[in-house]
């Protein structure tokens, strides 16, 4: 848009300064439009897509049992050498992990497990705020990853969102309602 | 006792506008970081104070807090100095600017400056020409590559500027037939000296920009290429000092701008007081300053030496010209 009618050869333009106006007009532009910054964690929070590679969760099927079958094709595959499996035979003869551990402290969450399981059990989701000042509790076992909040269905957006440290050693934000804003729709491309 | 209270409106007029000045910088640091924010899509500082508004406080401490370094074999004296050359011209030039006409309070005439002196043009093209050496000092003593390079590109700049900035102005004196910034702004009543000296106004800010050492043209500091230029070497309060002294020439020179070719405090509706509408008017300036300075990349040290001698100088030449054949 307005980086058009700068032509070279016009001499008329370089008299008149018809590229330092062009220019000025932009940053105008750009002045008046509103910020693209995201408001975290102050107000929002931004949701992902629901293909994003966040915290780990483990699938269970119908009867609450964990899908995994301790095959260990996720420990092998990593990177980054972050996932203790070790195997054991239960009640029902089924083969299931006894340790399931992720030591998030390492895992560059590449979604290679995700990929590398045949059961449908270790998966990664959207929730992104596990920093903490504990390298210990960095370490899930397989209560965590059971317990762990499953995809949601939404993303994408960012929604309003605050500070809440309460009961928790992390400060998560929670989206306090569902209706996001089109992040996207803000960023100019001209 | 007479000759004492004679005197106190003066010394409460100085007190005001020191007062004024000395505190001015802390809202245009936070006023130029959101206008640098909003033309980079961002909200700039937001998280002390209401929109950022106490951040220029919080910077302010940081800086007083922060240790006073002089580097090693510098020229302490000269260094210790150079941040008080370079600051006393701003406060030295606004004795000379009328803030308004006349006015009537408590019976008695005030006027709304502190010295509307006859020759008052003439002295803070004079004042402000002082300010440079402040940034001479600073580079020349501070024992450093990238200090001496912005003093030396801040002279190379000063010859450049002032004589195109002094001839710029010789158009609105014969057209006021006055140096006196009061005269000169009662000289536009009706006709705003924009409209019949623009090429005057045109050279005039470009210098001015040049003066006030504001990108495109601010070579002397330079982020970009010398580090921050003269003032690298600095910390703490005497770096604040540099920061103030810039801030006072950029407010000074949006105050000509506006009395010089603007009108000064004429023509604003009726219901806001002259001084005021004289104050809109110079922020507008401001801002248009700090637009320029997001949007322009830096000219190169010939280039700018061109501009000045190849383009500004004939122009202001010409208009001279071209306002002497006009008034005849
Ligand atoms: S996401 Fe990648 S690094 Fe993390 S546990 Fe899975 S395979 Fe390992
Ligand atoms: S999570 Fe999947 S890949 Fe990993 S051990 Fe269990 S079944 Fe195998």
């Amino acid at each position: 848009m307005a980086r058009t009618g700068v032509k070279q050869s016009s001499w008329i333009g370089r008299v008149f300064f018809a590229d330092l106006l062009a220019g000025l007009r932009l940053t105008l532009g750009y002045m008046m439009s509103k910020t693209v910054t995201h408001h975290y964690p102050d107000h929002e929070k931004w949701v992902p897509y629901q293909r994003h590679r966040g915290h780990h969760f483990m699938n269970t099927n119908e009867a609450g049992e964990v899908n995994c079958v301790a095959c260990g094709l996720c420990s092998k595959i990593c990177p980054c050498n972050c996932i203790t499996v070790i195997p054991f035979e239960n009640d029902q003869g089924d083969r299931r992990p006894k340790v399931f551990d992720i030591d998030l402290a390492r895992c560059l969450y590449c979604g290679l497990c995700e990929d590398a399981c045949p059961a449908d059990a270790i998966k990664l989701g959207q929730e992104y705020e596990v920093s903490t000042t504990n390298r210990a509790t960095l370490k899930v076992h397989l209560e965590d990853l059971i317990a762990a909040p499953r995809k949601s269905e939404d993303g994408g957006d960012i929604k309003p969102a605050k500070l809440d440290s309460a009961g928790s050693q992390h400060s998560i934000l929670r989206p306090e309602s569902d209706a996001g804003r089109d992040w996207w729709s803000r960023v100019r491309r001209d | 006792m007479e000759y004492v209270l004679s005197l106190a409106p003066l010394f409460i007029k100085m007190a005001i506008v020191v007062g004024i000045l000395l505190l001015l910088p802390l809202p245009l640091t936070w006023l130029e970081r959101k206008i640098a924010a909003h033309i980079q899509q961002r909200p700039g500082p937001m998280r002390v104070g209401w929109h950022g508004l106490l951040q220029p406080l919080a910077d302010a401490i940081k800086l007083l807090t922060k240790e006073d370094h002089i580097p090693a074999q510098a020229d302490r004296m000269l260094f210790a100095i150079a941040p008080v050359v370079a600051l006393v011209p701003p406060f030295l030039v606004f004795v000379a600017i009328p803030f308004g006409e006349p006015v009537q309070i408590f019976g008695t005439t005030v006027t709304l400056s502190l010295a509307d002196l006859n020759v008052g043009l003439l002295f803070i093209l004079a004042a402000s020409g002082i300010g440079v050496f402040g940034t001479i000092l600073a580079g020349w003593a501070s024992n450093s590559k990238y200090a001496v390079l912005g003093s030396l590109r801040s002279i190379a700049q000063m010859i450049s500027y002032e004589i195109p900035m002094g001839f710029s102005v010789i158009g609105v004196v014969m057209l006021a037939n006055s140096m006196q910034l009061s005269q000169i702004v009662a000289a536009q009543e009706g006709l705003w000296n924009i409209v019949v000296q623009p090429i005057g106004f045109f050279v005039f800010f470009v210098a001015g920009l040049a003066e006030a050492q504001r990108i495109p043209f601010d070579l002397p500091e330079a982020e970009g290429d010398l580090g921050a230029g003269y003032h690298t070497e600095y910390s703490g309060i005497r770096f604040s000092l540099f920061m103030l002294a810039e801030y006072l020439v950029l407010v000074f020179l949006a105050f000509l701008n506006v009395l010089l070719f603007f009108g000064g405090w004429l023509g604003g509706p009726a219901f806001l007081p002259p001084f005021l509408w004289l104050f809109i008017k110079v922020g507008f300036f401001i801002w248009v300053f700090m637009w320029l300075r997001f949007t322009f990349p830096r000219y190169r040290y010939d280039q700018l030496m061109t501009i000045g001698w190849k383009v500004l100088l004939p122009l202001s030449l010409l208009n001279i010209l071209v306002s002497g054949f006009l008034m005849l």
